[in-house]
């Protein structure tokens, strides 16, 4: 209650003084942008490395204010507010500052916040047309990879836009599993680069194309001489938003494409998006040369996990959308000496109707083949959801 | 830290006013770039800075409040010497994040190259308080400011400023523009207002409050609209208590804008037997609709066209 007060005193503080600088939201000092996003669901089952359980659920409760600091800097904080096994925890998603005034192109953003890798990471997940990550995500992101680091990126000054950075993180939450926690990780542990370019086709359409690259020093596995050991995937109930799967190479390719008629948005358009993730170099150093000696059966030694999803999602009136997903995950689990191959495949429908701007009901059924893949076989899940934010305008992010 | 960024901050500078005395080399043949966020503040630059590099990142068949903020719009933005946009919170979806994204601090701020045409005069329906119940409303007031030709030329006086402000080297450029603008702006004025006589009084449905400042400068009454509520789209409930409002016999047409979907009002037109009117929302709306003289014209001429 008190911040929607908040925000309407800030509001009405913004109208009384009409500030004449600023950016077009003009968040200042009497008026940060503060928005709530209110996400809350029922669903029939549970779908692997998911933060959704089955039954009634929240989701990402978020709590989100940014502002310019000064002439100099712009920040923004996002607290997450998750309940599971009966317990609320406050979490920070995003807590990071960004340069507004560095010459040539060039900014910085430091602090806790979302990877500028692939395509859907950076954005958050409430805006998403279906309820959970593809598999690819959760599978080597933990759904979306937020983390302590600093970025430097740089848009280059052509028409076609061309960004590129780097990104250096601690890496917690993309360790390898640990479980006897002998082991001496290195504090730097993830370093990013990628690129993105973009631009438009005639009037109706626009692209957007990446190549990422992660390099994780704590994503290869270790050795482990004791039996039955399982990497952190058998706990479906983990909410830490630890990748689950880590090698220590990790590319990524996406291409989104956008089509509405005579490019204006709000009674009909299109999204077509895809993306490809490999990660390589995941098996311990010491297994990886005796492995191919001593296995000989096929698919069994593969030297690399990887996973995509296609995506189409079609808003036909202002009202109503529809979509649907396929994507797959091939990984690999450690077994003592070896490694088993494990498959998800997921084909997942959509159809989310729209009262305004500001307010989603979505109903989701998601098929699910698992081959090897902790005792998901084929399920069916229907998911029924609302999202909803309240407060400042969000971005109509590409 | 705090010397630091004074460093940084004095160093950005060096290298602004270095790319800018660069820019002046080029200038007679280039002058500034400029970002326009809508087609009638590009149409606006034309008139003013005939010389500049101008974009415009809508059309007219595009709704401002509905813009993503995509690649392409990044990229011309990062180029730009000036944006400028209509304000009012219209752009409040995408210009914050093409802000962001496209890292130039040449247009970060309103004392820069960053220019608001609602900030330049009083709006019209300006909120106390707002709440999104009343649907997706502007404290700010109406940002559809470009349809009341004297709140325009206000604009361009303001715009002018602004110009000379970025590029002084051609200030007397920029003002004899202003002055030969004005003068064919002032002359146009009365004689639309003479033309559009015969509609003071007519009262109109329309989708949304797009050509509030039309009506308001031209005498004419938006009885009803559309859209149940600002940013929702017409209901069929809405639609079925607008046919009764029709019915009283005193509305002279239907009025959308180009980038309105007809269907609601062709429902309502058809069991009303009502006009449907299409007015070009800027520049570009329509074929007759090719600069701000003719923008007015056309749409002048199109609810005059309802009358006989």
């Amino acid at each position: 209650m008190t911040i929607s007060t908040m925000r309407l005193s800030g509001v009405a503080a913004a109208c009384a003084l009409l500030s004449t600088q600023a950016l077009a939201s003009d968040p200042s000092l009497t008026n940060p942008a503060i928005s709530a996003v209110l996400d809350g669901y029922y669903q029939s089952g549970e779908r692997p490395m998911s933060e959704r359980v089955e039954g009634f659920g929240l989701g990402h409760t978020e709590l989100a204010m940014s502002a310019n600091i000064d002439d100099m800097f712009y920040g923004k904080l996002t607290a997450v507010v998750e309940m599971h096994d009966g317990e609320t925890e406050l979490g920070l998603e995003e807590a990071f500052i960004q340069t507004l005034a560095m010459p040539g192109g060039f900014s910085v953003r430091a602090g806790r916040f979302l990877s500028d890798i692939g395509y859907l990471n950076n954005q958050h997940v409430h805006t998403d047309s279906f309820s959970d990550r593809p598999a690819a995500y959760r599978a080597f992101l933990g759904s979306h990879y937020f983390d302590d680091g600093v970025r430097l990126s740089y848009v280059a000054p052509t028409d076609l836009y061309w960004t590129m950075g780097v990104e250096a993180f601690k890496g917690d939450n993309m360790r390898a599993a640990d479980e006897h926690g002998e082991r001496d990780f290195k504090n730097l542990g993830v370093y990013t680069a990628f690129t993105k370019l973009g631009g438009d086709v005639g009037a109706n359409g626009s692209w957007q194309a990446g190549l990422s690259y992660l390099r994780n020093e704590n994503g290869r596995l270790t050795a482990d001489e004791h039996d039955h050991e399982e990497p952190a995937v058998d706990d479906g109930h983990d909410h830490s938003h630890s990748a689950q799967y880590t090698g220590e190479n990790t590319y990524v390719a996406d291409f989104v494409y956008k089509w509405a008629p005579s490019g204006n948005y709000k009674y009909q358009h299109l999204t077509l998006s895809g993306e490809y993730f490999r990660v390589t170099d995941f098996k311990p150093l010491e297994e990886h040369d005796d492995h191919d000696d001593d296995d000989g059966h096929g698919d069994e030694g593969k030297d690399y996990q990887e996973g995509w999803y296609l995506s189409s999602v079609y808003q036909f009136s202002p009202h109503w959308s529809a979509g649907i997903r396929y994507g797959q995950v091939d990984t690999q689990m450690m077994h003592d000496d070896h490694f088993d191959p494990q498959k998800l495949k997921e084909t997942e429908v959509s159809l989310a109707w729209h009262h305004s701007h500001f307010s989603t009901v979505r109903l989701q059924y998601t098929n699910q083949q698992g081959t090897n893949f902790d005792g998901f076989e084929d399920d069916n899940i229907i998911t029924l959801q609302y999202v909803m934010t309240l407060g400042a305008h969000g971005a109509h992010q590409f | 830290m705090r010397t630091n960024s004074k460093q940084l901050l004095s160093k950005s500078l060096k290298a602004l006013t270095l790319t800018l005395a660069l820019g002046t080399v080029n200038s007679a043949v280039a002058g500034l770039n400029i970002f326009a966020c809508e087609p009638e503040y590009a149409a606006l630059a034309k008139e003013l800075a005939p010389d500049a590099k101008i974009y415009s990142a809508t059309t007219a068949m595009q709704d401002p409040h509905q813009v993503q903020a995509r690649p392409s719009l990044i990229a011309k933005m990062r180029q730009a010497d000036l944006a400028i946009c209509a304000g009012a919170d219209l752009e409040v979806g995408w210009l914050p994040m093409l802000q962001m994204k496209s890292a130039n601090a040449k247009v970060r701020s309103t004392d820069q190259g960053l220019f608001f045409a609602a900030e330049q005069i009083d709006t019209l329906d300006q909120l106390t308080s707002v709440d999104r119940s009343m649907g997706d409303v502007h404290a700010k007031g109406n940002p559809h400011l470009h349809f009341d030709p004297n709140r325009l030329l206000d604009v361009a006086t303001a715009l002018t400023g602004k110009l000379v402000q970025l590029d002084p080297d051609n200030k007397a450029q920029y003002q004899s523009s202003l002055a030969s603008f004005s003068e064919r702006w002032q002359a146009a004025i009365p004689k639309w207002e003479a033309k559009a006589k015969p509609l003071e009084g007519s009262k109109v449905i329309a989708y949304h409050s797009s050509f509030k400042y039309l009506f308001n400068w031209l005498g004419l009454e938006q009885v009803a609209d559309l859209e149940p509520k600002p940013g929702i789209p017409p209901s069929s409930s809405h639609l079925a208590s607008l046919l009764n409002r029709a019915k009283q016999g005193d509305i002279l047409a239907i009025v959308i804008a180009s980038y309105q979907s007809e269907r609601g009002a062709d429902w309502l037109a058809e069991r009303s037997d009502l006009p449907v009117l299409v007015l070009p929302m800027s520049v570009g709306g329509n074929e007759q609709s090719v600069d701000l003289f003719t923008l007015y014209d056309s749409a002048i001429a199109l609810l005059l066209s309802a009358k006989q």
